[in-house]
């Protein structure tokens, strides 16, 4: 095994690891690991066996085969950014009907408590 | 026959210089409103001063910073869940002056139109804002015509009212971040009617427009995209 094959097994069994503890305590959510837990096993697996790059690039016609392996982390990469923008806009319109009913909802109360000041003054009067 | 309700919504974003004036000129021209300040989590003190203006002044305090949409937006749910019949939506900044809403409210009963917006190129003798800003209101001009074959001379003003229609499909559906223009194209989209009556606008008095140049055409290019899937969305 080369140096830099080393390198690259101990990073995607770190990424594997981490994605694990942070799932186990409830920072990410399920859903969201599978993409990273692939993302770590692809590397793991590209870094461990060395002809597996190879055979994957000429299987896509690639002739440097760490272009290969760019192209697809890439394509995840892009996946995930895309993920995100879709679920930060679900969150950011939940928010804000959140915000907004909040809002009307003080109202009715700041009114409803004004009624029953009134009501409780003129009782006592 | 009951009688018909009226909710004022003034969208205010830092305007506590200006907000008690514009409530105290709702109340002289349009009596019979009732006045909503939507305060979009300012950080001076404009809800308490909305709060002290004499008469009953309703308040809904966001707590978070929703933009312009988002607080217009809460203008609507509140008028749609209170069972109003119109909405006149006023600048908490003192540009629109409360005198001039009585034309938008004869206009949106005389014509039936479900929105009537206030243009300040109706009419001559109103405040003509910036150059740049004109521009971008030339360029609405000639997008509406395009899209919706309908001239609208101020695509950009916040100067409206609503009639029930309006109100119930905009409480569901509103525009984030520079709303006004995108809306237009989705009431028409829904089938609903639009009209323009010239009003006079002023100056504001206080604070900055939104609009910086730096952030102009980011304005331009985020507002005709959100136009352009507001009329290419299915119903």
């Amino acid at each position: 095994m080369q140096y830099f094959q080393i390198l690259g097994v101990l990073f995607s069994l770190m990424l594997i690891i981490s994605v694990f503890f942070i799932v186990k305590a409830r920072r990410m959510r399920e859903k969201y690991s599978l993409v990273w837990f692939l993302i770590g096993f692809f590397t793991l697996a590209i870094s461990a066996f060395h002809g597996l790059i190879d055979k994957l690039s000429s299987i896509f016609g690639v002739d440097y085969a760490p272009s290969a392996f760019f192209a697809v982390l890439l394509v995840c990469a892009y996946l995930l950014l895309l993920h995100m923008s879709v679920s930060l806009s679900g969150l950011r319109m939940q928010n804000k009907s959140l915000t907004q009913e909040l809002g009307i909802t003080k109202l009715r109360l700041e009114e409803l408590e004004k009624k029953l000041d009134k009501e409780r003054l003129s009782s006592n009067s | 026959m009951d009688k018909e309700r009226t909710l004022a919504v003034i969208p205010a974003y830092n305007e506590q210089q200006s907000i008690m004036k514009v409530i105290r000129d709702i109340r002289q021209y349009l009596p019979e409103c009732d006045v909503l300040v939507v305060n979009d989590c300012s950080r001076d003190r404009t809800s308490e001063m909305a709060r002290n203006t004499d008469g009953d002044v309703l308040v809904v305090d966001l707590c978070c910073n929703l933009g312009i949409g988002g607080a217009v937006q809460t203008g609507f749910k509140y008028a749609h869940a209170n069972d109003y019949d119109y909405v006149i939506q006023i600048d908490g900044d003192g540009q629109h002056p409360p005198g001039e809403a009585r034309k938008l409210y004869d206009a949106i009963r005389k014509t039936g139109s479900d929105m009537v917006i206030g243009s300040r190129f109706l009419d001559v003798s109103s405040f003509r804002t910036t150059r740049s800003r004109r521009l971008g209101i030339k360029v609405f001009y000639y997008l509406f015509r395009l899209l919706i074959r309908t001239p609208v001379t101020d695509g950009t003003s916040g100067f409206r009212i609503y009639n029930r229609k309006a109100i119930d499909l905009l409480s569901r559906l509103y525009p984030e971040d520079y709303p006004e223009p995108d809306a237009i194209i989705l009431l028409n989209k829904y089938g609903l009617s639009i009209c323009e009556v010239g009003v006079e606008m002023k100056e504001r008095e206080h604070g900055h427009s939104s609009i910086t140049p730096i952030k102009s055409p980011y304005y331009m290019a985020k507002v005709i995209i959100s136009i352009f899937f507001s009329y290419i969305r299915a119903r």
